[in-house]
């Protein structure tokens, strides 16, 4: 078996009763309600192998959450199939939840009143992990994660990002094949998020562990996760190589000029005329921005007849950031990738 | 045995926890006590003006409160179940429980561990020993196995009922008032139920079983043969209610509908 997860067309369903305005709708909701079936996510499929790592993203509301609960059992689909490390996971929740770990965000896994190392020695308990299976696979977490000063501590007196550590730390105590991080990253500052996704990429090599996670920061994603599966809606819009995406999507290159003269827009586009370009003049900033395709040929020819006709104070190469893309995307909708 | 070894790994943080804010172990300690002393001043000056209710005397009534205070204090030790509505539905809690392999229920039984409350026991003890001795009832070898028995039938009659309640939170979104109405209405139990009038006596005995608590084992102990076999279907209610309960609730956790975030 190499799936770690597989998905077919899952769907659920909330209802909600949608409430009447002022006093009267007030009354009038007392005997009858207006009920609305909310799908959250609607007939999705996917499959996740075993190491992979792949980042589910979405706007907020576009099922995320939703999933990744159905994924680790915590809510019943409302049809559909899932099959996770070989087992449906709301049917044999005790013995499924022993095989993954799970990070919420916004959630806190540990006992807010003790200390963080009794928490680890409890949850060693709560998932039957021998001293021995402990002390050759925390010793490690904990050094790499940088929280043995922290395990005394109560974790009411952490910060968030010690608290964050530690509850990755606490996921991987019986060190699971399967790892779902929601949110793993909010809130954190620069250095905690690059000590985490290091973190992630180690035990994703060392155990194999397959990791999924979902996040708003992208950069996220792109340092970590080769496959990202998006939604929106409760639908599957992409789901691929995120090189892929960014490849059909971004949108060529930006080249951006200042130059020492004073020169029109007329001037340097007669410059580069016969070539695909298309020109932009910032009158404020006296920047000249060329938009064009992708090509290696074509930003040499452009940045050489630029360089022959003026001369150049400074030069900018820009790329579509992965985040342009997926606001593109979110606001079209849909992504066609070929 | 897994589930006995957790229970006691869980008591031992409850534990660890409770000594770690030493001033306010004291406090509670002696909160507890004066509460409890109160109350038992309280049963005493009450049940002072009464004589005779319905064939049962004053000190007879006494100690069926007495008694009832026992499984009560387990039960409150054991379910503190009151705010589970709240804590883990409203605020998402059982988020984190669904993903541990233990039992949901046993979790949150292990983790609202509340043992102060057995202080009540001691109590109910005091009430049981000073009514008792009054109406000179002779202690045979078998009464404290059946007080045991009845005390732990009494306290899971108690549970199921208030896990029957705490289920309805899986089913309807809106906190329910249910649960002090609950409570009073448990209060009834304290007393002998054939003051009542009849359908209340019905519901106290199979419908809202907290007769079972207090009235029908205690009269066992009191001699009433009259209520013998009700004595001694308090086990089997007990049981019928826990368990009954423990499947609604495996039916409600597949209803969970999470919380947002």
């Amino acid at each position: 078996m190499n799936n770690a997860i597989e998905v077919q067309k899952l769907r659920k369903e909330f209802k909600a009763y949608s409430s009447r305005s002022g006093l009267n709708g007030a009354f009038r909701d007392l005997f009858t309600r207006n009920y609305k079936i909310a799908t959250a996510v609607n007939d999705i499929s996917f499959t996740v192998k075993k190491g992979e790592m792949v980042g589910y993203i979405g706007e907020n509301g576009a099922g995320k959450s939703t999933t990744i609960k159905m994924l680790t059992g915590i809510l019943t689909p409302t049809s559909g199939q899932i099959t996770v490390n070989g087992m449906n996971p709301h049917k044999e929740r005790e013995k499924f939840v022993q095989t993954i770990g799970v990070v919420f965000g916004q959630r806190s896994q540990l006992w807010w009143d003790i200390a963080v190392q009794e928490s680890f020695r409890l949850l060693k308990k709560v998932y039957k992990v021998s001293d021995q299976q402990y002390d050759d696979h925390m010793n490690h977490v904990i050094r790499t994660l940088d929280i043995e000063p922290l395990l005394d501590k109560p974790v009411r007196k952490l910060s968030l990002g010690q608290r964050m550590r530690c509850e990755l730390a606490a996921a991987l105590i019986h060190n699971p094949p399967l790892l779902f991080l929601d949110e793993p990253t909010i809130g954190l500052d620069v250095l905690v998020k690059l000590k985490i996704r290091e973190f992630l990429k180690e035990i994703n090599e060392k155990y194999n562990t397959t990791i999924l996670l979902t996040t708003h920061d992208l950069t996220d994603i792109e340092a970590l996760c080769e496959r990202v599966i998006m939604l929106d809606e409760g639908n599957v819009i992409y789901d691929g190589p995120l090189k892929n995406l960014k490849e059909t999507l971004g949108e060529g290159k930006e080249l951006q000029f200042q130059l020492l003269e004073k020169v029109d827009l007329a001037a340097v586009k007669h410059v580069t005329s016969g070539m695909p370009v298309k020109w932009e003049f910032d009158k404020k900033e006296l920047i000249f921005t060329a938009n064009i395709e992708d090509s290696d040929e074509l930003i040499s020819q452009v940045i050489a007849a630029v360089a022959a006709a003026f001369k150049i104070k400074d030069m900018k190469i820009n790329e579509t950031s992965t985040e342009e893309i997926i606001r593109n995307i979110y606001e079209k909708g849909a992504v066609e990738v070929g | 045995m897994f589930y006995v070894s957790m229970f006691f790994q869980y008591l031992s943080q409850y534990l660890k926890t409770r000594l770690q804010y030493r001033a306010d172990l004291f406090v509670e300690f002696f909160s507890d006590l004066l509460s409890q002393a109160i109350n038992l001043v309280f049963i005493l000056v009450v049940f002072g003006h009464t004589n005779m209710l319905h064939g049962w005397n004053r000190d007879e009534i006494i100690f069926i409160y007495g008694f009832f205070l026992v499984p009560y204090a387990v039960f409150s030790a054991f379910f503190n179940i009151w705010d589970f509505n709240e804590r883990y539905i409203v605020k998402g809690e059982l988020d984190r429980i669904l993903t541990r392999p233990i039992h949901s229920l046993f979790q949150i039984i292990l983790e609202r561990l509340e043992l102060e409350s057995l202080f009540g026991a001691l109590t109910g003890l005091a009430v049981m020993f000073y009514a008792g001795s009054r109406l000179g009832i002779e202690v045979h070898w078998y009464h404290p196995f059946l007080f045991i028995v009845f005390v732990i039938g009494g306290a899971l009659v108690y549970g199921g009922v208030f896990i029957m309640l705490a289920c309805i939170s899986f089913w309807a979104d809106a906190r329910t008032s249910l649960m002090p109405m609950m409570y009073n209405i448990s209060n009834y139990g304290r007393y002998p139920v054939n003051i009542y009038n009849n359908i209340i006596r019905f519901v106290l005995t199979w419908i809202l079983p907290f007769a079972f608590v207090g009235v029908y084992p205690a009269a066992f102990f009191l001699g009433k043969e009259e209520w013998y076999w009700y004595s001694f279907f308090t086990p089997v209610i007990g049981i019928i209610f826990f368990v009954s309960s423990v499947l609604l609730w495996n039916q409600g956790v597949k209803k969970y509908r999470g919380a947002g975030n």
